[in-house]
């Protein structure tokens, strides 16, 4: 096909115009339309790739302002995602310009190297070790133990602080696992049979892939080597068998912003007969279909994540809960929010009751500024055999606080020096035992969030009526409003509409998947320590929870507004809420992370390539993926506009434009672009589907032209006027200052060749409602007076669009201007403007000599642009 | 609280297997049936609390056993296990009296939640 594109071009270049038409057969004029429209799909697919590269670049450097917080998992995710983009950017470039840029291809994979050793992208896993006991982790393992240990280890080895005694099961035992007896391959199977991401059965997939990891044996050496460190465990316990936390430590879990909250499971007290049972479990729960949702819309890569598997001696808590640092839901409060509960944290943690609430002032003597001592009608605690059970508490105890002065300053304690170790606000789980001693079970990053509280405007007395929830806690602030929809069970998520406003009894993390969905949360149990309120957070939909007699108080179906910040909920919507807004959350400058981000973004976000006439502007001095991208862009719509230059085309191919009469403009439908079939030789205006070129049409016949201007060269200028506008042209009479105008269009395409007497200008225009991918290239050349007088039209006509937006460059007498990613109002405007210039601006070479006139055709031109211009 | 009694109903001995024993060392009395006409069988002498049920069993699958179960015991709760959640499975479990829905491999701790539910139903502590 590409030969007979080079054959059309040779054959029908335009400068043959002097012999007769050429004549493209039938055949020819469908491989012509089969080519475009092959290219036209690149070229589409080329520009969708660099918006979305543009659109991450864009979130790369708005998070390098350090305003809001990000994860490792933020910088791997915008990374690869721009990384693949480009990628589809070269191979686009190759389908329009099959191996004109292959030395693209190189630049890439040098750039991705840097990128991957930064990142460790792709790192094969280097230390062997199955097991690795706690004693020896830190945090520089992250790689090998994932997250959650390697923090763990810090804490323990670094700080030491109390910690279980334990061991990670590693990341390349993971690999061991998936890739016995061909595990793997068999998971990427049935994704594969599954079909796309967006219409397999997530369900069906997930419960299949789950199922044969509860099936696989676990591999002999991860066996042995989980026996050693448990042996190890029990002989420093006095040969006394030990119970287990078993828990989910994979790669991007317990990030800044990506919380995997609830997702994964953990399983407690689990004794060592069951415990592979346990870890199969865990390592299954990455396939979980929550999970699997969550790596989709997060945008990670199953193979990166590699689930370590956490194991903790037991601790049989007294008492248990959550430490934020700081405030989560307020990033100028520096005080110290400790969660508490009888029994072990789990309670706090899973939102299933409510819990008691200590805040500490970061003073020498941590103050205690605050104690919200609630009913905790139930606790978590262990079984003897295994598993726990949610106990009724005592009722002498459940009133009581769980924690006393003193444990709540020790717990205050450990807080800030975790916090000053990690440099950022922390989520610590702990618990005491029954000797009293505090352990840290978990740290992990803390999103912090700006509050916002109401202006002095906000007067919500005249709602007061409406007023159906009141006191509730801020699990994650906000407004919203929506439809009530209760849930109780499983089977009511299969129903739950997408922004309703979801109404639970409790805040478990099976309602988690929901949460993204819904428009607001309520809850009559939980606080906002608990995992369905970090995920309400994350997702930053607005939650309220303790809201006694919510499932009684709320009614499904009717709409409501749920002002978290307040803890209320209204009946109906109510604008004054729902206009109140939130402004950017908090810094993370100089953090691991931030600094990472930064190093990465050096083989991204610069760009050398600044001009595109400049010799330095080819492949192989692309230094990052921006210039890539950058040069990309470029060349392909100079490939795309060769199309419209190269493949001229005749009349009989063509239909010729009939607008009140017949035109001299000739057009040729390359896909969609006329409203139907057209058999005659004429198409009639509204018969016209091309957006673009109605837009430019609209502009070019908006106001009569006043003819050339009054000094130079009447009569020949009249026959060009008369050849232009009034043309009953017959066939075959061709003089020499004939124009020859030809668009080829699709409904949001359009080029333009058009040779009107002595210059000549080409324009193409792609218009639709994807702002990202509209664009307006338009070039002009020559005239018939000198050679100054050329070159001063051709200033003149790019001051004009210059003040329109369009960014033009002359060269020589050469004038190429662009414009491009406006919505389509804006483009179809600039459309209309070149249309006007080009019927507009011809023969002004001719008084380009005379600064008076040039001044009065400045004011001219641009007043009646103004008024097409809506 | 008193003792919850748990039927487990899959024709995979391995899953069954597995399930009754860590119900049993958590103290919920359970025992397992391998098929739906055995289920029925059982359930002629004994009565239960909460049943675990597999849809997809030969001879007799879930569906047709639920119905069964709610003629013969209306009163107990019934957790249907299946391979795959879609909203009509959902509705016609649910038409048919089925409490709810765990997906398998079904994750012990997601299944003691529902079984918990479930049970709690049953004592009128929930509607």
């Amino acid at each position: 096909m590409l030969k007979k594109l080079a054959a059309f071009s040779r054959k029908f270049f335009f400068l043959s115009q002097e012999e007769h038409d050429p004549v493209l057969e039938a055949e020819e004029m469908e491989a012509l339309r089969l080519t475009f429209k092959s290219r036209y799909h690149s070229f589409k697919l080329l520009l969708a790739a660099n918006n979305r590269i543009l659109e991450g670049m864009g979130d790369i450097e708005r998070a390098l302002q350090g305003n809001e917080s990000f994860s490792m998992s933020f910088v791997q995710t915008h990374s690869t995602a721009i990384s693949v983009n480009v990628f589809r950017m070269i191979n686009d470039m190759e389908n329009i310009a099959p191996g004109k840029y292959t030395a693209l291809k190189d630049c890439f994979v040098a750039i991705q190297k840097q990128i991957d050793a930064l990142l460790g992208a792709r790192k094969t896993i280097v230390d062997r070790r199955l097991v690795i006991p706690l004693a020896a982790v830190n945090s520089d393992m992250t790689d090998l133990v994932g997250g959650k240990m390697a923090n763990l280890g810090d804490v323990k080895n670094r700080l030491q602080m109390n910690v279980p005694a334990g061991f990670g099961i590693t990341a390349a035992a993971h690999e061991m696992f998936m890739q016995a007896d061909g595990l793997q391959r068999e998971i990427d199977r049935l994704f594969q049979v599954a079909g796309s991401d967006e219409d397999r059965n997530l369900d069906l997939v997930s419960s299949q892939i789950r199922q044969l990891i509860m099936a696989a044996e676990v591999p002999e050496p991860i066996y042995l080597a989980v026996v050693d460190a448990y042996s190890a465990m029990k002989a420093e316990n006095d040969d006394q068998e030990i119970k287990m936390a078993v828990r989910s430590s994979a790669f991007g879990e317990d990030a800044e912003n990506s919380s995997f909250a609830g997702q994964y499971r953990s399983e407690l007290n689990v004794g060592f007969s069951q415990f592979f049972y346990y870890y199969k479990q865990v390592i299954a729960s990455k396939y979980s279909v929550q999970a699997i949702a969550y790596k989709l819309s997060r945008g990670f890569r199953d193979e990166d994540i590699a689930m370590c598997v956490g194991c903790l001696a037991m601790v049989d808590a007294i008492a248990g809960g959550v430490i934020y640092t700081r405030n989560p839901l307020d990033s100028k409060d520096d005080a110290i929010y400790i969660n508490s509960t009888w029994g072990l944290p789990k309670a706090v943690v899973d939102g299933n009751d409510l819990c008691d609430l200590f805040v500490v002032r970061r003073d020498d003597e941590l103050t205690i500024l605050k104690r919200e001592v609630q009913p905790k009608e139930y606790h978590v605690i262990c079984l003897e055999g295994e598993g726990c059970i949610r106990a009724a508490t005592d009722d002498e105890i459940a009133n009581q606080p769980s924690l006393s002065d003193e444990q709540i300053r020790e717990l205050a304690d450990h807080a800030v020096r975790i916090e000053q170790y990690y440099e950022m606000p922390q989520d610590i789980e702990w618990a005491i035992d029954d000797d009293g001693k505090i352990f840290i079970l978990q740290s992990r990053p803390l999103q912090q969030m700006e509050a916002v509280l109401p202006g002095p405007e906000l007067d919500l007395k005249r709602f007061e009526p409406s007023l159906i929830v009141d006191g509730g806690i801020n699990a994650s602030p906000g407004v919203a409003c929506g439809r009530v929809f209760k849930v109780a069970k499983k089977v009511d998520i299969l129903q739950f509409p997408e922004g309703a406003v979801l109404v639970v009894e409790q805040a478990l993390p099976t309602w988690a998947p929901l949460v993204a969905r819904a428009a607001a949360v309520v809850s009559e149990q939980g606080g906002f320590a608990g995992h369905l309120a970090n995920v309400a957070r994350e997702f930053g939909i607005p939650a309220i929870f303790g809201v006694k007699g919510a499932m009684a108080k709320m009614r499904n179906g009717d709409s409501v507004t749920v002002a978290a910040d307040l803890g209320q909920v209204y009946l109906g919507n109510i604008g004054p809420l729902l206009e109140w807004t939130r402004p950017e959350p908090k810094l993370m400058l100089g953090s691991p992370v931030y600094e990472s981000l930064k190093e990465v973004s050096r083989h991204i976000i610069p760009l050398h390539l600044l001009d595109p006439e400049s010799r330095e502007f080819a492949p192989q001095n692309c230094q990052t993926f921006h210039d890539i991208t950058r040069f990309i862009h470029e060349k392909s719509v100079v490939e795309m506009f060769n199309f419209g230059k190269d493949h001229s085309f005749s009349e009989r191919s063509s239909k010729q434009l009939h607008y009140r009469v017949p035109m001299n403009w000739w057009i040729l439908n390359l896909d969609d672009g006329f409203s139907h079939e057209i058999h005659g030789k004429y198409v009639k205006l509204e018969e016209i589907a091309s957006i673009p070129m109605l837009a430019f049409w609209e502009g070019f016949a908006a106001i009569p032209w006043d003819g050339p201007p009054a000094m130079d060269g009447k009569g020949m200028t009249s026959i060009m006027f008369r050849s232009t506008m009034n043309t009953a042209l017959v066939a075959g009479v061709k003089s020499k200052y004939a124009d020859r105008n030809y668009f080829m269009v699709s409904k949001n395409y359009c080029t333009l060749s058009s040779r009107l007497g002595y210059h000549f200008s080409t324009m193409e225009a792609m218009v639709s409602e994807r702002s990202g991918e509209n664009y307006l290239g338009f070039k002009f050349k020559g005239g018939a007076a000198d050679f100054e007088r050329c070159l001063g039209r051709v200033h003149f006509i790019r001051e004009i669009l210059e003040r329109y937006g369009f960014r033009a460059v002359v060269n020589g007498d050469n004038l190429s201007a662009r414009i491009e990613g406006y919505d389509m109002e804006y483009m179809i405007g600039r459309l209309k403007i070149l249309g006007y210039l080009t019927l507009h601006t011809r023969q002004l070479d001719m008084i380009m000599g005379n600064s008076g006139l040039v001044t009065y055709y400045m004011n001219k031109l641009t007043k009646d642009i103004d008024t097409l211009l809506p | 609280m008193d003792t919850l009694r748990v039927l487990i109903v899959d024709d995979e001995d391995d899953f069954r297997e597995t399930i009754v024993k860590r119900l049993n060392a958590r103290k919920i009395q359970s025992e397992g049936a391998a098929s739906g006409v055995k289920a029925l069988e059982v359930l002629k002498d004994k009565d239960f609390d909460v049943i675990v049920l597999d849809v997809k069993m030969p001879d007799m699958d879930g569906i047709e056993t639920l119905r069964h179960i709610k003629k013969l015991k209306p009163e107990t709760e019934v957790i249907m296990l299946t391979g795959h959640a879609s909203v009509e499975f959902g509705l016609k479990g649910m038409q048919l009296g089925a409490f709810d829905y765990v997906m398998k491999p079904a994750p012990l701790n997601e299944l003691l939640d529902t079984i918990g539910q479930a049970y709690n139903k049953k004592r009128g502590l929930i509607h």
